[in-house]
């Protein structure tokens, strides 16, 4: 049984991609300092919180079965600190978080810790959307901020950002059955900091100072630009009734957007509307105070979350310009071409080893034994009686195989 | 008003049926942890509006998440303070029939996956191989009997199929006439959702048309002259034809009747559809179709009603997809038995189904 358990359970888009990569990387390192992170794949906690919350993801969910209690008894077989982190967990229910915790050792003598990291509004609310097309989304910027912004967050849109985002919400679910002190909040600093900040805060909320770990991690998550994530949509719109979702993830989301448009970084980034910021404003104050209130351990600063005044120049990417699409249109039509130009050099190669093996199987087949044993068996297969005898002796050999 | 909540929740449990808007009570009783969400009371409610469910599924019902995404379990208005944070607390009475759906459905996913995880649990069978739920062995192959292979319309090629091999009648072999059935294009494509439905998934009814036609062809089973070409060209095939007819399929297949194949009315589909959405988080997709097919289709397939109709705004696409399958067949002479004709689409008006009644009298039937 595991004597302490460290749950992160979000947000989206507050370094998560980069914590977990860390962990999965240092798996030894850190079980020799007896903290285990119990994955066998980068995305194994991930997989867990699907089949924890009964989420379908894209055709994921079949690899998802099982994989929250097989992640709950590796923890409860660890003698020492067990870490668990994915951020999708952010949503959970209250049900769904009894039964994680209760799967813990949460009532059975495990001490379970709730780590939530938490970006600005100002940032979040962008990024969500910007997430959402890279899963597929169709809607507007604006369309999207007038489902976040309905208060009966009946849209699965607004139910999901509110879920994902909401900290005291959050914090009121997974730390209903835990005292304050066992609930860690971790802000992420405020744009233009020094990066390695952020880390450090993590380091500390998980109890990893001074075990020496590789931080150099390539995974992250790269955000777009407002005409790149413009494309993006129009792409979704036109493309999404053909392409399944085996092969969005590796060619839209994966080629275009993390490994082509994400390489664009002077094209204006997407922002939150200056005419929210005063509704984000009075809402982060509301947050900010309510947190204050409830006594959590709070790792940086609760005045992160204020987030930072409006930019001076706000890029609508629902009237972007057409000139700035276009370009990355190009961009994105050249790294297409250049796959397909792979892609048709392995087909080349994988017919050429095709007739390799065609040649190999005709020189066999060119035998004057195998002839005159596949002459027998075709005379045989047209009566009953060769059938039957066929039969038999197939029975005789042992196996059901109708290869001559 | 918290001890007048979990009141209503031991009412209900008790199988009371009072809205929560009426109720008054504050009598003491046990409290949990947490309130059941607004989604789960009501549903249970309804069950209790519509028979007598067993203590087990009332926990069921009181302990269930909504798979999925969609709204989070919802808090009863007028229990305590009024929430700061949070989704706003809802009466259950007005909560949309989609919200209870899901916890429904996700509910009968979970009992057509109990068989498939209890063997998982126990070992006694390789996981993510199809689970049979018939232990009858298979039927021993006829010695003589015609050669064949149905394609075409999915949901009546399986089916037939089905029926066949269970008379000891396998289809392939070297030299097999290959029989395409269709029928009016309106209720292939109906079968054809309907197989996706019972299969390993499919979207819903209006996002499959829009889907059919952003793509400008029709699914590849039912574009008749494409599955025509697509066998002729494959070895070891005799005749291939077009069947219309249906009532002419017994004597090509070599048998004096085939017993007619039940068609799922449209609101029992779409449960079907999301229950198979559900069941997807249970069990490999093989297993998904498998459970649909013979643990949940039977039980379906009693259900009274019509297929899904077009609607107005995919009507004309419809009938010019279907006079076009027509005129290829005519024009490529391919062999077709029955009337061209048939293929074009007859209109009738929607009539609309509560896929949760049906879903709610499932619940119930496995209480009984």
């Amino acid at each position: 049984m595991s004597r302490k358990v460290l749950l992160h359970v979000g947000t989206p888009k507050t370094g998560t991609s980069y914590l977990q990569d860390v962990l999965f990387r240092n798996r030894e390192v850190l079980a020799a300092a007896g903290i285990a992170y119990p994955a066998d794949r980068p995305d194994a906690h991930f997989l867990a919180a699907l089949d924890l919350m009964q989420l379908p993801w894209g055709g994921l969910q079949a690899e998802a079965i099982g994989a929250w209690d097989a992640l709950a008894e590796r923890v409860r077989g660890h003698d020492g600190t067990a870490i668990i982190s994915h951020e999708i967990l952010a949503t959970a229910s209250r049900s769904q978080i009894g039964r994680a915790l209760d799967s813990l050792g949460h009532n059975a003598g495990a001490e379970v810790h709730v780590v939530l990291s938490v970006r600005d509004l100002v940032r979040q609310i962008p990024a969500e959307w910007q997430e959402n097309v890279k899963h597929r989304a169709q809607l507007g910027y604006g369309a999207f901020l007038d489902q976040v912004r309905d208060p009966e967050r009946a849209t699965r849109i607004g139910a999901w950002f509110w879920g994902v985002q909401e900290i005291p919400d959050i914090l009121d679910r997974w730390g209903q059955e835990l005292p304050p002190e066992q609930v860690h909040v971790v802000t992420v600093p405020p744009p233009g900091g020094a990066p390695e900040v952020l880390w450090k805060r993590f380091s500390q909320a998980f109890g990893l100072d001074g075990i020496d770990l590789d931080l150099e991690g390539e995974r992250h998550n790269p955000s777009l630009g407002a005409p790149e994530t413009t494309l993006l949509r129009r792409i979704n719109r036109k493309a999404n009734a053909e392409l399944a979702p085996a092969d969005y993830r590796p060619l839209v989301r994966e080629l275009l957007a993390h490994q082509t448009l994400s390489r664009r970084t002077s094209s204006p980034r997407l922002a939150l509307p200056p005419d929210l910021h005063p509704w984000v404003r009075e809402l982060s104050a509301s947050w900010i105070a309510e947190l204050g209130a409830r006594g959590y351990d709070v790792v940086g600063d609760l005045a992160d979350l204020v987030g930072a005044p409006p930019v001076a120049e706000y890029a609508d990417p629902d009237r972007p310009r057409e000139k700035q699409v276009a370009a990355a249109a190009v961009d994105a039509i050249t790294a297409l071409l250049l796959d397909d130009a792979r892609l048709r050099r392995e087909e080349q190669r994988l017919r050429e080893e095709l007739a390799d093996v065609r040649g190999a199987l005709e020189r066999a087949y060119a035998t004057p034994s195998y002839r005159v044993r596949r002459a027998l068996v075709v005379r045989l297969e047209g009566s009953g009686l060769g059938r039957g005898l066929l039969g038999a002796y197939r029975r005789a050999r042992g196996r059901s195989s109708r290869s001559a | 008003m918290t001890a007048g909540a979990w009141a209503w929740v031991a009412h209900l449990r008790a199988g009371g049926t009072t809205p929560w808007q009426s109720w008054t009570s504050t009598d003491a009783a046990d409290e949990g942890g947490y309130l059941p969400g607004a989604q789960q009371l009501e549903l249970l409610r309804r069950l209790n509006v519509a028979g007598r469910p067993s203590p087990a599924l009332v926990e069921r019902v009181l302990t269930a998440s909504a798979p999925g995404r969609g709204r989070p379990d919802l808090e009863l208005v007028g229990v305590g303070e009024p929430r700061r944070f949070g989704p706003p607390a809802v009466d259950p009475a007005v909560l949309s029939d989609d919200e209870l759906l899901r916890v429904a459905t996700g509910l009968l996913a979970a009992e057509l996956a109990a068989p498939v995880e209890m063997r998982d649990v126990a070992g006694d069978g390789p996981a993510g191989q199809p689970v049979s739920t018939s232990r009858r062995r298979p039927p021993r192959t006829r010695r003589f009997r015609t050669r064949y292979e149905l394609a075409g319309d999915p949901w009546l090629a399986a089916a037939h199929t089905r029926q066949l091999t269970l008379d000891g009648r396998p289809p392939g072999g070297p030299g097999r006439s290959v029989h395409v059935l269709g029928s009016d294009l309106q209720t292939m494509l109906a079968h054809t959702w309907a197989a996706g439905s019972f299969g390993t998934g499919a979207p819903s009814w209006p996002d499959f048309l829009a889907r059919v036609r952003a793509r400008r062809r029709l699914p590849r089973r039912v574009d008749l002259p494409g599955v025509v070409e697509r066998f002729g060209a494959r070895p070891h095939t005799g005749r291939v034809g077009v069947v219309l007819d249906l009532a002419a399929l017994p004597r090509l297949v070599g048998v004096r009747r085939l017993e007619p194949v039940p068609d799922v009315p449209a609101h029992a589909t779409e449960l079907a559809r999301q229950v198979g959405a559900a069941l997807s988080l249970h069990v490999v997709p093989a297993e998904q179709a498998e459970l649909l097919a013979s643990a949940l289709l039977p039980r379906l397939a009693r259900v009274a009603g019509p297929l899904p109709v077009v609607p107005a705004e995919h009507r004309d696409w419809v009938e010019d997809a279907a006079f076009g399958l027509r005129q290829q067949l005519l024009r490529a002479r391919y062999p077709v038995v029955g009337d061209p004709d048939e293929l074009l689409p007859t209109w009738s008006e929607p009539v609309e189904g509560s896929v949760l009644g049906l879903a709610i009298e499932l619940l119930l039937e496995e209480a009984t």
